[in-house]
C-alpha cells in the first residue's frame, strides 16, 4: 500500500485583478505530502494561500484563471491518480524569467474535464468541512434529510430506512445528544457547534480517505472551538482518517497535527514534524514561524497587561511578489552577509534536519539544496 | 403575574414560531381572503367548464333586459339582451383562467431558468438578462401586446405568452438576487464539496428548498397581472369577442346603458374584477410577509 495518500506538487493557483491588470498569485508553487493516517496542519496568516490550496485539491476553485499548473496526486484503490491529469492542455501559460505573464484558458473545457476527474472523488474520497457551519447547511432542510442525501449518494445504504439509521448512527458518533430527535432539526434550531458536528457527520458519513478541514473552528465560540477540536481528535483516534487541517490558530494546529506546513505569500516556508516546528528552542526556524509563535499571547503577557506582539508590516500582497524572499520586507533577522541573497533570490526549501525543511537563506542547507 | 409553562413534547425540540407569531395583524386576513377568492375562482372555472350553470348564458329574454339583482330567476340580474349575468360571470372566468396559468407558467419557469443562469453561472448571462430586463422595461407592456395582436391575431393565448415573457425578468431578478444572497452562506459550496451533482444542488437545494415560497408569491401576483391584462384587452375589444363572455367585454357592453341609470350590468363584472385581482394581490402580499418574512414597501 502506498504510504502517501495525497501529494501536491508545484501547485499554482492564480486569480486575476481586473483593476490592476495583474495576477494574484494566491498559491505559487506549493508542494505538500500527506501520508496515510496523518494530520497535516497548514498554518499561516489570512491571504497566505491555505484555503485556496485546499479548494484546489477539492477541485472547487471557480474564479479564473484558477489552477494553472502542478500535480495533485491522490492514492485511491491502490492506484495513484493525478486530479489535474490532462488539464494542462486547456491552459496555455506564457512565462518570462519564471514569472507568469499571460494565461489563456479554455474555462469550459477545463471545468468539464475537471468534473469528470472529480466525480467519485469529491465527497466520496475527499470530504471537506468549512468555517461558519451554520451557513454551510441548507437552512430550509433538516440536518437529517441533508445527511441522508449524502449517505445515499456515496454509500451502499441506498434505502430510505437504512440511510436514516445510518444518519442517526453518524449523528451519535459526532456526540450529538438524542440524535433521533435532532434528526428532524433545522440548522437554525441548533447551535453553531451542533451544526459543525452535523457537518462533520456529513463529511465522514461517506467514509472518505481524506478529510479537508478548512478553518473548522472559525466562527464558533471559544468554548465550542475546543469541543470541536476534542471531537476531531477523538474521531481521528477512532477512524484514523487522514486529515488536511487548515487554520490560522496555532493552538488548534498544535493539538491536532502530526506534521505542520507554514505558508506565507502563496508558498510553503517551513515544513516538518509538529513537535520540531513548534519546539520552544528549535535549532532552525523560519523567521516567519518565529514571528507567528511570538505573537501568541502567553499567560505572562496577559498577566502583565503588556501589548500583544504583532508581526511588523503587512501580509504580502500576492500581486506584487518580490524577486527575493517573500518575507524579506518584514523579516527582522536579515544579516549583512545574506542581504543580497534575501533581496534578490528566492530561497529554496532546504532540509535543516531529516524531514524538516526551511525556506530561508539563514540556513546553509538552503544554499546546498 | 406571568406564568412559564414547559411546552409539551420532547425537551429541547425546536418548535419554531407559529404562523400567528410571524404574521402581521392583517396578513392572515389577507391570505384568508386571497385563498377564498382562489377557491371561488377555481370552483367557478370548473362549473363553467362542465357547463353547470344556473342559466343558459346565451339565452336572451327580450322582455327582461337590464334587470336588477334578485329579480326572480336571475340572482344577479340580466344584461342588455336579457342574458343571465350570474351565468355569464361564471363563464367569464374561462376567458382568463387557462391563459393566465399559461402566462404564469412561462414567467415562473422562464424566470427561474434565467435567474439560475444569472445568479449561479453569472458572467455574461447576468449582463444579457440585465439588458433583456431594460429592453422590456422601455416598452409599455400594453403597446407590446397590441403589437403582437397586430402582427398575429387577437388570440388571448398569444397575449398571455407576451405577458409571460414580460413577467420573466422580475422573477429572474428575484431568483438571481436570492442566489447571490445564498452564495454568501457557503452551503452551496459545501453541497458541491460533499459531491452532490450540480443539478441536485440547483433544482433541489436552490430552487425547491430556498426559492419555492418566492415562486408561489410571484405566480400569485402574476395571475393578478394576467387577469388585469385580459379584462383590459377585452374591454378595448382586442380580447375575447362577444357573444363569448369575458368580464372585460361585459363591462364594455354594460357601459352603453350606464348613463341611462342601468349601472348594474357593467358594475357587476367590474366588482368581480376588483374583488378577484385584489384577492390575488393580497394573497401574494400576505404570503410574502408570512413566508419570506419581510414587508413589501
Amino acid at each position: 500500500m502506498d504510504a502517501l495518500l495525497l501529494a501536491i506538487e508545484n501547485l499554482r493557483t492564480y486569480f486575476y485583478s481586473r483593476a490592476k491588470r495583474a495576477f494574484i498569485r494566491s498559491v505559487d508553487g506549493v508542494s505538500l505530502d500527506v501520508a496515510r493516517g496523518e494530520t497535516l496542519g497548514i498554518v499561516g496568516e489570512s491571504g497566505s494561500g491555505k484555503s485556496v490550496t485546499a479548494l484546489s485539491a477539492a477541485g472547487l476553485v471557480t474564479a479564473g484563471p484558477g489552477v494553472i499548473g502542478g500535480r495533485i496526486e491522490l492514492a485511491s484503490n491502490g492506484a495513484r491518480r493525478n486530479l489535474l491529469d490532462g488539464l494542462e492542455k486547456y491552459a496555455r501559460v506564457t512565462e518570462r524569467d519564471g514569472r507568469v505573464m499571460a494565461v489563456e484558458k479554455d474555462e469550459r473545457g477545463w471545468r468539464k474535464h475537471s468534473e469528470t476527474l472529480m466525480t467519485g472523488v469529491r465527497g466520496k474520497e475527499i470530504a471537506m468541512i468549512f468555517q461558519n457551519p451554520r451557513s454551510a447547511l441548507n437552512p430550509y432542510s433538516t440536518i437529517g434529510k441533508q445527511l441522508v442525501e449524502t449517505i445515499r449518494l456515496h454509500t451502499n445504504f441506498k434505502g430510505e430506512r437504512e440511510a436514516k439509521e445510518r444518519a442517526i448512527h453518524w449523528l451519535d458518533r459526532v456526540r450529538i445528544d438524542s440524535p433521533a430527535l435532532r434528526f428532524d432539526n433545522f440548522p437554525f434550531g441548533m447551535s453553531g457547534g451542533m451544526c459543525q458536528r452535523a457537518m462533520i457527520a456529513m463529511a465522514l458519513s461517506a467514509e472518505p480517505s481524506l478529510l479537508i478541514a478548512d478553518e473548522p473552528t472559525t466562527g464558533l465560540d471559544a468554548t465550542i472551538q475546543s469541543r470541536i477540536v476534542d471531537l476531531l481528535a477523538e474521531l481521528k483516534a477512532e477512524t484514523g482518517i487522514t486529515t488536511l487541517l487548515i487554520s490560522h490558530d496555532i493552538s488548534v494546529i498544535q493539538r491536532l497535527s502530526d506534521r505542520i506546513a507554514v505558508m506565507y505569500g502563496g508558498t510553503v516556508v517551513e515544513t516538518g514534524r509538529a513537535a520540531e516546528v513548534l519546539a520552544p528552542q528549535a535549532p532552525a526556524r523560519h523567521p516567519y514561524t518565529a514571528a507567528l509563535l511570538a505573537s501568541i499571547p502567553s499567560a505572562e503577557t496577559i498577566r502583565r497587561k503588556s501589548y500583544l506582539q504583532a508581526i511588523e508590516g503587512e501580509v504580502l500582497d500576492t500581486i506584487d511578489v518580490p524577486r527575493g524572499c517573500r518575507f524579506y520586507g518584514r523579516c527582522n533577522r536579515v544579516t549583512e552577509a545574506i542581504r543580497d541573497n534575501c533581496a534578490g533570490l528566492e530561497p529554496p526549501l532546504g532540509e535543516v534536519a531529516p524531514g524538516h525543511k526551511v525556506r530561508c537563506w539563514l540556513y546553509p542547507a538552503a544554499g546546498k539544496a | 403575574m406571568r406564568r412559564y409553562v414547559q411546552a409539551p413534547g420532547p425537551i429541547g425540540e425546536y418548535s419554531g414560531l407559529s404562523l400567528r407569531q410571524r404574521a402581521g395583524p392583517l396578513d392572515l386576513v389577507y391570505v384568508a381572503y386571497g385563498l377564498l377568492v382562489v377557491a371561488v375562482v377555481v370552483a367557478s372555472y370548473l362549473f363553467g367548464a362542465f357547463g353547470w350553470l344556473p342559466h343558459d348564458p346565451q339565452a336572451m329574454n327580450v322582455g327582461l333586459i337590464n334587470a336588477a339583482p334578485f329579480t326572480s330567476g336571475h340572482l344577479l340580474g340580466t344584461d342588455f339582451l336579457g342574458r343571465d349575468l350570474q351565468a355569464r360571470l361564471i363563464l367569464g372566468i374561462q376567458a382568463y383562467f387557462l391563459p393566465g396559468l399559461l402566462a404564469i407558467t412561462i414567467s415562473v419557469a422562464g424566470g427561474s431558468i434565467l435567474g439560475v443562469l444569472a445568479g449561479y453561472k453569472g458572467g455574461w448571462f447576468d449582463t444579457i438578462i440585465t439588458y433583456f430586463d431594460n429592453l422590456l422595461d422601455s416598452f409599455p407592456r400594453l403597446v407590446l401586446i397590441l403589437l403582437v395582436i397586430a402582427a398575429f391575431k387577437p388570440d388571448i393565448y398569444y397575449v398571455m405568452v407576451v405577458v409571460g415573457i414580460t413577467g420573466m425578468p422580475v422573477v429572474a431578478n428575484l431568483i438571481a438576487g436570492k442566489i447571490a444572497f445564498l452564495r454568501q452562506k457557503s452551503f452551496i459550496e459545501a453541497a458541491h464539496a460533499l459531491g452532490l451533482p450540480a443539478h441536485t444542488v440547483i433544482l433541489k437545494h436552490i430552487l425547491w428548498l430556498n426559492c419555492r415560497a418566492l415562486l408561489v408569491i410571484q405566480a400569485t401576483l402574476g395571475m393578478a397581472e394576467a387577469i388585469l391584462v385580459e379584462t383590459s384587452l377585452s374591454y378595448l375589444g382586442f380580447g375575447v369577442q362577444e357573444p363569448t363572455p369575458s368580464w372585460g367585454n361585459m363591462v364594455q357592453a354594460g357601459a352603453n346603458y350606464f348613463l341611462q341609470g342601468n349601472f348594474w350590468p357593467s358594475t357587476a363584472p367590474a366588482l368581480a374584477i376588483l374583488a378577484t385581482i385584489l384577492g390575488f394581490q393580497l394573497l401574494g402580499d400576505g404570503l410574502n410577509n408570512l413566508l419570506e418574512g419581510k414587508r413589501r414597501k
